[in-house]
């Protein structure tokens, strides 16, 4: 401030410059007052300082090509009756089948009688029946040895094993 | 950083601005909006920046983003070119923004999941300087203490801060595109330098 200038810039004043609506004495006041003229540069260098940032802060954002979002925009609206319009004949192709087929097998199955359970005493007289017919073939079955006429127990010089002639 | 609102104002259209401009400004604005994607590449940035410190949400900003371009891009004929394209963007985003808020999707993901700006990731974007590093850390602290300070404000009064501050919008313009009177964007203007200022320590 120089020795001539005894008070600043009002609060309302010095907005009014910062805004840009500033009267002549207010800039006559900042032509000869360091003080004011110093915090009002300071202030734009913030103000200066805070768009660079952020702006740099948004370009760094990722990026997607509007011509390509326009474009997927625009599709659904012209496709979509044709989109919807394949998926129903899809849908009626695929399921027409598989609903007859379906309901075959289902007339299939109807006709086909349940097997009957097993009871116990169905079980015990099958397994008789079985023992029987085991017994019936183990009475009926001639043995080898005794068709051929062998003897059960080895011949004395009979070899097990062949011995290795010496050249 | 926690996610606000952004001011609601009752927009219809963007009202077209009292600035005259001349023919050739025009043509020139008029063919900046016939390829989307250098709209995109020159003001996407802007966009984001803008309704990202205003409503605190950056994912939010990028879908409002998007939607603003597309809508400037397929209603170019409604550009009347008596105003920056800018100016006509920060319009349209607002109007986006308010319609978006009023979704009861939004309302829903803004209770169960909403970004918020990392203010020490942001301030490392500061652009390097021929400044000292004592300089430099100097200003990452200040450009984090006025993002704190944003937050601290009304919504009508971060919303008009950056309109003039960030945006460089005249008081008129501001007041034309939020169907605000002149003086009572002063006002917003008023308090939010108040705040601001006393929280930076530039108060003289």
């Amino acid at each position: 401030m120089t020795p001539e200038q005894s008070t600043h810039l009002s609060e309302e004043a010095f907005n009014d410059v910062l805004i840009g609506l500033g009267t002549p004495e207010s800039d006559a006041h900042l032509a000869v007052c360091s003080t004011c003229s110093n915090h009002l540069r300071q202030f734009r260098i913030d103000i200066e300082s805070f768009n660079e940032t952020t702006l740099a802060w948004s370009e760094a954002r990722p990026t997607a090509s509007l011509r390509a979002t326009r474009r997927s925009k625009v599709r659904p609206v012209m496709y979509s009756p044709l989109g919807w319009a394949l998926a129903a004949v899809l849908l009626i192709a695929i399921g027409i089948p598989v609903r007859s087929h379906y309901l075959s097998s289902l007339g299939r199955a109807s006709v086909q009688a349940p097997a009957p359970e097993d009871t116990q005493a169905q079980i015990a007289q099958d397994n008789d029946l079985l023992r029987s017919v085991d017994v019936a073939l183990n009475e009926n079955e001639e043995s080898p040895i005794s068709a051929y006429h062998l003897s059960e127990t080895p011949h004395p010089r009979q070899r097990t094993r062949p011995e290795l002639r010496k050249p | 950083m926690s996610t606000y609102s952004v001011a609601t104002f009752d927009l219809g259209a963007v009202p077209g601005m009292e600035i005259e401009s001349s023919e050739t400004d025009k043509v020139r604005h008029i063919s900046e909006l016939d390829d989307i994607d250098a709209l995109a590449r020159k003001y996407r940035a802007r966009i984001i920046r803008f309704v990202a410190y205003s409503t605190g949400d950056p994912d939010l900003a990028e879908t409002i983003a998007q939607d603003t371009l597309l809508r400037a891009y397929n209603g170019k004929e409604n550009f009347r070119g008596d105003c920056s394209i800018s100016t006509w963007l920060t319009g349209i985003a607002i109007n986006v923004l308010r319609n978006h808020q009023r979704t009861e999707r939004y309302k829903f993901w803004k209770r169960v999941n909403s970004s918020a700006i990392d203010v020490n990731e942001m301030a490392s974007f500061l652009p390097a300087q021929s400044s000292s590093p004592e300089s430099q850390l100097l200003a990452r602290e200040k450009v984090k203490q006025l993002a704190g300070v944003l937050e601290t404000l009304s919504n009508n009064q971060r919303t008009i801060f950056l309109m003039k501050f960030s945006e460089e919008m005249e008081v008129a313009d501001i007041s034309e595109v939020l169907g605000m009177q002149v003086n009572t964007v002063r006002t917003h203007l008023h308090r939010a330098l108040t705040a601001v200022r006393s929280q930076l320590g530039a108060k003289i």
